[in-house]
């Protein structure tokens, strides 16, 4: 580099020029994405404000003439809307938590120990995931009903979805990403295997449990034909259980469902916005596939 | 870091243990001395405030019976009912059920035969329109009561019809009138966008047509031998149908569901036309529009064929409480009971034709102005648009549905359609052994 | 493999603490597995002996043996319809899936301007209902009047051209495509947050080396992040396999699984018999077979990926 100083000085001009093009180019790309991924986000903003009349007019409205913040009265009043927050908010925040703590313990057995069957075990695990849930359903409720008898219970809404295989393969996954010679030098020191697990591999992890929490908690959040097979009451039901309701046989209230549909909204998104978090760490200012 | 993650982990063990904690379902309270039925059916919160004020009114006549509400929403209430009898856990399982279609459940077994009832106290089936009561029986017997009767007439949007001049409907009204209104009615710009459809109607409404014109889709309903839809008669209510889709006179079955169904068309000015059930009218009232209803038109030659059709109340076979299930079954399809308090809230038309001739119905304050409608075409109903049998819904889906979507997607012709359905209907009637 | 056990090459170290890991490694699985077989595969076996059965769910069932698989590939009128438009969501849909949701991951993994309010906004249609989701989607693709086909009409209009939108959900050719958009708007945010959370476990210092070796930002692509990551992309194409053989809601929101059955897919032919036609023993075989698919599908990846998924233990496999 000494050699040749200003053909070097050159190169940094170029390149430096052609990151600039390129996080133009970036930014262009990236705003035209948002407008297709915010639109029907938008709509529903709008249609949770509008009276009946506005919502169907042609050419469409997105202002409404005459805003009505009396559809989100209207919807918290319709149902009993508080018990169904106080419902989703106990069943996925525990489904979210057994499904983390469960599956980081059965991937860290089959990405970092060695023990018989555990190939074919893992297999199975999979194998699950391709049975779509339309048909276990069914068995599934019987079991529940008159086997455990947990009919309109939360153990009904909790348990059940609590040890999906999907959970098991995306922390295998990345455990299997990390260094093995994490794992040696640890039980070279005389750690005992939870405390790797524990100490070691879980605390370098974080990326990988923040995406499964964060869907966890939505696939808990957002489930709605299970919650409602075994549920009768409003005291046992949740969010999208109640909100369904606004869609009748004939006639479905966009207004109101669409501002029940917002407020359902916030707390996914904060925690999302929470478990984004951890994937701050390695950001620089350089180009594609930047650390 | 990891602290964090700490923190977290230990906060969400905290909730976790509370949560265990309180995990108990909340005890049914029923006093001694007082029975509970059980009643399901699917409805809005706007429908259920009905339902309830109809529980309330019984419950105060009859204060040693408490009537429990069991609404599940709509699009999956058949799922649900499915599941709580597959589970065979009796003691879930509702008292009363708001079930459609009624036959095809009876022949399961699952449904209490209401005739034994019937017959020991005399009530009174007459009341009901003509033909209505043929889609809750079974083998003869009566298994439900129709709350109410899914009849369509034609509504107009006067605003449209006053704009272009065009007469309003009566019940003169053929085929050709209709055909010739919707042309007048439609509006298609210079580049061929069409910004208004003269009718609106749902693709699988296609046989009022072909019941109007005589014609039929199975020799017998309840147990055929084969498929009549290719006779000329039915042929000829598809082609009617076909036709008014092809000239854009009427909108097109996908495209109608995908702008968002009938209602949301008629009442954005897209249609000024179409052919529904009462249920449209609370909506309509709602948004305030300038409308009224007419008789649906008719063949020259023709018949008056409207749905005879509703689901029903029925009793679970497995109810531990048929008495009291059964008194209030009979107060709900009376018209001083549940019937007046259903038709007053202006969702339905009733079964009951002297609940149809009450006030609560012929109310005068609320649009539609010609309620006479109803009532002529409640005297006419048929049923006929489907099979009442239990394999009904594997066929229709697999060999009707599928050539009749191709009509109105102009992959076929009527005449070709009907054949392609009949070819299937009758090869898998004889392949199950069909007439049983 | 005791055998050619040479002195001179011993066994990789962790190997040696195979013996104990024995009990610890089913310790480890216990919570995880006891609810596994308990809600998963008791009733996923469940599925299996109901296949051999005609049940109505409401009235008992009858043991047919393996009628309803000789009637599905025998007399059965939409199985293979509903296969082929599956086959067609999956070799659409997972590519498309994989490499929308790694632009956007890469695009989001840099310092830009406005970074959280973009890695917000890609997350949002995860979390709007689908319901919401369809309807603006067949409001923006109606031909009479949706917005997008109203800029057509304009177009024509304004310069005189015929050129007309097309039927886009009434006409089967664009159905599935349609269906394939809605599929992919709803699903990128959830490959973007996998494949973001990937990328945070790639060692900085492999960046940092080739900013010595002076790779361009392509060849660190190419070279690190690609190799990197191809764990996560195997996960995300099993996934997105699986859920694409899978589609349901999309095609029952918008489509219904029409028209003319071009968007009905395996799995909704799998709920209309479940609970539309009560034929629950046929719905159990139709998942059956579909299991089968998968199966052999997710087997090939499986033994594909010793040639492109790069892991730190040797046991990734």
């Amino acid at each position: 580099m000494a050699v040749e100083p200003l053909a070097g000085e050159q190169m940094r001009l170029t390149r430096r020029v052609r990151r600039r093009i390129g996080s133009i180019a970036l930014q262009v790309g990236l705003l035209a994405g948002s407008f297709f991924m915010v639109m029907p986000f938008l709509w529903m903003l709008s249609t949770s404000l509008k009276l009946p009349k506005e919502i169907f007019k042609y050419p469409p409205i997105w202002i409404p003439t005459e805003i009505a913040w009396s559809n989100y009265k209207d919807t918290l009043t319709a149902l009993p809307f508080d018990r169904f927050y106080l419902n989703s908010a106990i069943v996925s925040v525990s489904s979210t938590l057994i499904q983390v703590l469960a599956a980081a313990l059965a991937a860290f057995a089959f990405a970092r120990l060695r023990f018989k069957g555990r190939n074919p075990l893992f297999l199975l695990y999979l194998a699950t995931l391709m049975i779509p849930f339309q048909v276990t359903m069914i068995p599934n409720f019987i079991l529940i009903s008159r086997v455990l008898d947990w009919y309109n219970t939360y153990q009904a809404l909790i348990f059940p979805t609590s040890f999906s295989a999907f959970s098991v393969f995306l922390l295998r996954q990345f455990f299997v990403g990390l260094p093995m010679e994490l794992d040696e030098a640890a039980r070279m020191d005389g750690a005992s295997t939870l405390r790797i697990w524990w100490q070691i591999i879980l605390p370098l992890s974080g990326p990988a449990l923040a995406a499964l929490s964060i869907f966890s908690f939505l696939g808990s959040w957002n489930s709605f034909l299970w919650p409602l097979v075994v549920t009768t009451s409003n005291e046992m039901r949740t969010i999208p259980v109640g909100l369904s309701a606004f869609q009748g046989e004939h006639n479905t209230a966009w207004n109101l469902l669409m501002a029940g549909s917002v407020i359902a909204l916030v707390p996914v998104l904060a925690v999302y916005m929470v478990g984004q978090n951890w994937f701050q760490r390695g950001i620089t200012l350089s180009g594609m596939g930047g650390r | 870091m990891r602290t964090r993650f700490l923190t977290v982990l230990a906060l969400l063990g905290v909730l976790a243990i509370a949560v265990t904690g309180c995990a108990a379902a909340p005890p049914d309270a029923a006093a001694p001395g007082e029975t509970v039925v059980t009643w399901a059916m699917w409805g809005s919160p706007a429908e259920l405030a009905t339902h309830q004020s109809v529980a309330d009114a019984y419950m105060a006549e009859n204060p040693d019976v408490i009537i429990e509400i069991l609404s599940e929403p709509w699009g999956d209430y058949f799922t649900k009912m499915q599941a709580l009898w597959a589970g065979g856990d009796g003691s879930v399982i509702p008292d009363i059920l708001f079930l459609w279609p009624t036959p095809s459940y009876a022949a399961e077994g699952v449904l209490e035969n209401l005739q034994p009832y019937i017959d020991r106290d005399g009530y009174n089936l007459d009341d009901y329109w003509p033909d209505l009561l043929e889609s809750a029986k079974y083998d003869g017997d009566v298994y439900g009561f129709p709350r109410d009767i899914g009849l369509e007439v034609l509504y107009y949007n006067k605003d449209v019809f006053d704009e272009v001049g065009v007469p309003y409907p009566d019940e003169t009204w053929t085929w050709a009138d209709l055909e010739s209104a919707a042309n007048q009615l439609k509006v298609v710009d210079d580049t061929g966008r069409v910004s208004r459809y003269g009718l609106g109607m749902e693709g699988g409404k296609y046989m009022l047509w072909v019941l109007q014109n005589h014609g039929a889709l199975l020799d017998d309903y309840r147990n055929p031998s084969t498929c009549t839809l290719d006779q000329p008669e039915a042929v000829q209510g598809l082609e009617f149908f076909a036709n008014l889709m092809a000239t854009n006179a009427a909108m097109t079955s996908d495209n109608l569901n995908q702008a968002g169904g009938d209602a949301a068309v008629f009442q954005a000015g897209q249609v000024a036309m179409i052919i529904q059930n009462a249920s449209r009218v609370s909506a309509f009232n709602a948004a305030e529009m300038n409308y009224d209803v007419s008789v649906v038109p008719i063949p020259d030659g023709g018949r008056r064929a409207a749905s005879a059709g509703g689901a029903a109340w029925t009793m679970s076979a497995g109810s531990d409480n048929k008495e009291d299930a059964w008194h209030f079954l009979q107060w709900l399809q009376s018209t001083n009971g549940g019937q007046r308090i259903y038709t007053a809230s202006g969702e339905i038309f009733p079964a009951l034709q002297s609940t149809a001739m009450s006030d609560a119905f012929l109310n005068p304050d609320n649009p539609p102005a010609n309620r006479q409608a109803f009532l002529t075409e409640g005297l006419n109903a048929t049923v006929g648009r489907f099979g009442y049998f239990p394999e009904w819904g594997y066929l229709s889906g697999n060999f009707v549905s599928p050539h009749i979507n191709q009509i109105w997607t102009g992959d076929l012709t009527p005449a070709d359609a009907a054949a392609a359905v009949c070819e299937g209907v009758n090869q898998y009637l004889q392949d199950e052994g069909f007439p049983k | 493999m005791a055998s050619d056990a040479s002195p001179s090459r011993p066994p990789p170290r962790w190997r040696r603490w195979r013996a104990d890991q024995q009990s610890e490694g089913y310790l480890f699985l216990l919570p995880s597995l006891a609810g596994f077989i308990l809600f998963v595969l008791i009733p996923v076996v469940a599925a299996l002996v109901l296949s051999l059965y005609e049940w109505s769910l409401l009235s008992p069932g009858e043991y047919v043996g393996l009628t309803n698989y000789l009637n599905l590939f025998r007399r059965d009128p939409t199985f293979f319809k509903a296969l082929g438009n599956t086959l067609y969501f999956t070799v659409t849909i997972v590519p498309l899936q994989l490499a929308a949701g790694l632009a956007v991951a890469l695009a989001l993994n840099q310092a830009i301007k406005g970074l959280a309010v973009y890695r917000l906004i890609y997350f949002m249609p995860v979390v709007t209902t689908i319901v919401a989701g369809a309807l603006v989607f067949q409001w923006i693709f109606n031909k009479d009047f949706g917005i997008l086909s109203a800029v057509i009409w304009r177009i024509n209009e304004l310069t005189g051209i015929p050129v007309q939108p097309p039927d886009w959900l009434t006409d089967p050719a664009w159905a599935r495509p349609a269906v394939v958009m809605l599929t992919l708007w709803k699903n990128v945010g959830f490959t973007m947050v996998i494949y973001l959370a990937g990328l945070q476990a790639i060692p900085v210092e492999l960046y940092d080396a080739a900013e010595v070796d002076g790779a361009t930002s392509w060849r660190r692509l190419l070279y690190i992040t690609l190799p990197m990551i191809s764990p996560t992309t195997f996960f995300l194409m099993v996934i997105q396999m699986i859920g694409a053989f899978q589609l349901f809601d999309e095609a029952f929101v918008m489509t219904r699984g029409g028209p003319a059955q071009a968007t009905t897919t395996i799995v909704y032919y799998v709920y209309v018999n479940a609970f539309e036609y009560r034929r629950f023993g046929m719905a159990s075989t139709v998942a059956w077979v579909l299991f089968a698919f998968i199966f052999a599908f997710t087997f090939l990846q499986n033994r594909m990926q010793h040639r492109w998924v790069h892991y730190e233990t040797e046991d990734g496999r």
